[in-house]
């Protein structure tokens, strides 16, 4: 069975700095994969390089068996690539509903629809209403972004990720800045994704990340160090030394 | 509810306005009612672009003045007919945005300071191209639109044509604003990175919003050479690029009556203060500051903090 994503010796260069250097990786369809390691380790950089954010300095990228290296972007996403940011990035002017109608319009023609309002599609209103219901937000839809805390950011911003009806999720930290309890729902949220959906998270709390994934990546100095089950990866001595190290 | 009707009642009252102002002003009001409103439909078109896409063409005058050209020489130095020149006109300056339209390849200051070269050359063409253009001089004596043999000759004949086309122009504005498309403009200026991870070429969108900015601005040129029946090189200037930008942010960017707004003040003040203050320049600049330091949403999201009742209307973009 040909791998959902699977990356083959990618390396980013920054100037001097090997951001990422030479990660092969492959994650199956369906599978939960976390994807740990210390702050600059250089997770953030290979997302960006695996969903078009960034071009790879060398190495290559595949999606269903597929090369899509020079593939831009926002064609990436029509292929089912989908992605949310470690640094929350929603559209803070616009209403939630509206938010949500751009992700669900973003992947097919509606989107170049000029000569008539978004108010004659009921059916994206409809969707925009079940997506934010998805992750609690229901009742916020028209309230400006602006209105939201950080915690219901962070449910938009998981939110704008899942209405691209994505079949590989990347998820950048959805926990980051959040309290216990929040991170809490969010963790509900994405534990209640469907199966179908292969998702690929980055999180620093290794509780969350061993209590979700089937398989665990661990990244240090822009490299994989190691790489297995949740038990595996916790009983490692080299990933007890240099992750829980530094908590 | 209650908000959607305010807006259409304030709309239908300026427009009931607009069309009993000619029984009540002069000939010296009616003039500058319908340079208000030209001038007002080219700050639409740079508003469609700086408050709903996020970006700031500094090259608007360029498509107006391109239009407002090329019907001026059909019509008096190849004499054809206004259902010709006019329409040439438009197809003129928007090809003009078509070919202009790749400075949306870069962002930012780069972005501001191609258009504001791209501005300079069809103002140096206009300028230095005497044989064609009349250099200094322009294109005088163009005759009033005609068409069928019905002229639209006297002021109030003009007036009416011109208001006829700028309240078409506001409604298909309104249409596109709120349509997906433009949506699309205003997620672009909210997070660009977010719109290409949610599936959009971004460039495109802008591309398309640059070349429908340049219609606007295109149609504008056309109603303008008609109204002053001569056009030079003064139409093409930076300076009309800059005044119109401040029009649409003093009279309320990201808004349809704003730019209109802003363009009453501006020629408002300008007639007014320039008939006692030679520096009235420095008054415009004293506005435009005045309104960046205390109503930066312009006047329109001064009118709105002031109304009774809270909150910004739902149809407005
Ligand atoms: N755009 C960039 N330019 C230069 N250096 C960068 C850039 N982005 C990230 N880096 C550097 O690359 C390294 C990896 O960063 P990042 O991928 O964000 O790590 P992580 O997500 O694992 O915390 C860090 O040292 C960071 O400073
Ligand atoms: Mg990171």
């Amino acid at each position: 069975m040909t791998a959902a994503v699977a990356i083959d010796s990618l390396a980013k260069v920054f100037g001097g700095l090997r951001a990422v250097d030479r990660v092969s990786l492959e994650v199956a369809l369906g599978e939960r994969r976390a994807l740990i390691g210390p702050n600059g380790a250089g997770k953030t950089t290979l997302f960006h390089c695996i969903t078009g954010r960034m071009q790879p300095s060398s190495g290559s990228v595949k999606l269903f068996g597929d090369d899509i290296t020079y593939l831009p972007e926002h064609q990436r996403t029509k292929l089912g690539m989908g992605r949310t940011f470690q640094i929350t990035n929603v559209f803070t002017d616009l209403s939630l509903a509206e938010n949500l109608a751009l992700a669900i319009v973003g992947t097919d023609r509606r989107k170049w629809v000029w000569n008539r309002p978004l108010s004659a599609f009921p059916a994206v209103r409809e969707q925009a209403l079940a997506g934010l219901e998805a992750v609690g937000l229901k009742d916020r839809a028209d309230d400006p972004v602006k209105l939201l805390s950080y915690g219901e950011r962070r449910q938009l911003e998981l939110a704008l990720a899942l209405n691209t009806h994505p079949k590989v999720l990347f998820l950048d930290e959805p926990c980051a800045g959040l309290s216990p309890s929040e991170r809490q729902r969010i963790f509900k949220m994405i534990r209640a994704l469907p199966r179908e959906i292969t998702l690929v998270m980055i999180e620093h709390d290794m509780d969350v990340a061993l209590g979700l994934a089937d398989r665990v990546t661990v990244m240090n100095r822009g490299r994989v160090m190691a790489e297995g089950t949740p038990d595996e990866v916790q009983s490692n001595p080299e990933v007890r030394d240099v992750y829980f190290g530094h908590v | 509810m209650k908000v959607r009707s305010y807006g259409v009642v304030m709309a239908l009252i300026a427009i009931a306005a607009a069309l009993a102002a000619p029984l009540v002003a002069d000939p010296f009001w009616m003039t500058l009612i319908t340079q208000i409103y030209i001038y007002g439909l080219l700050a639409l078109s740079v508003d469609l672009l700086l408050g709903h896409a996020g970006l700031y063409s500094l090259c608007q005058a360029s498509f107006f003045a391109v239009a407002a050209y090329t019907t001026a020489i059909l019509q008096v130095r190849y004499g054809y007919p206004t259902i010709v020149a006019a329409p040439a006109g438009l197809i003129a300056g928007t090809l003009l945005a078509v070919l202009y339209g790749s400075a949306v390849r870069t962002r930012g200051v780069y972005f501001i300071l191609i258009t504001i070269a791209l501005g300079y050359i069809i103002w140096g063409a206009v300028y230095r191209w005497a044989s064609f253009t009349g250099g200094d001089n322009g294109i005088t004596n163009v005759p009033p639109p005609s068409v069928a043999g019905f002229s639209i000759a006297s002021q109030t004949a003009y007036y009416y044509f011109v208001l006829t086309v700028v309240i078409l122009c506001a409604f298909g504005y309104r249409i596109l604003i709120r349509s997906p498309f433009g949506l699309s403009l205003r997620g672009i200026k909210g997070s660009e990175s977010r719109m290409q991870s949610l599936g959009y070429r971004t460039t495109m969108h802008l591309y398309a919003a640059f070349v429908i900015s340049g219609l606007i601005a295109s149609l504008a040129g056309v109603l303008y050479v008609y109204y002053n029946r001569f056009i030079n090189p003064v139409a093409a200037s930076f300076q009309i690029s800059v005044e119109v930008s401040l029009m649409a942010i003093v009279g309320g960017s990201g808004t349809i009556v704003g730019p209109f707004i802003g363009a009453g003040v501006f020629l408002g003040l300008r007639n007014w203060v320039s008939s006692f203050f030679e520096l009235h320049t420095a008054v415009m600049g004293a506005v435009f500051i005045a309104t960046v330091l205390w109503a930066p949403s312009g006047i329109v999201g001064l009118v709105e903090r002031w109304r009774p009742g809270i909150g910004k209307p739902k149809d407005q973009p």
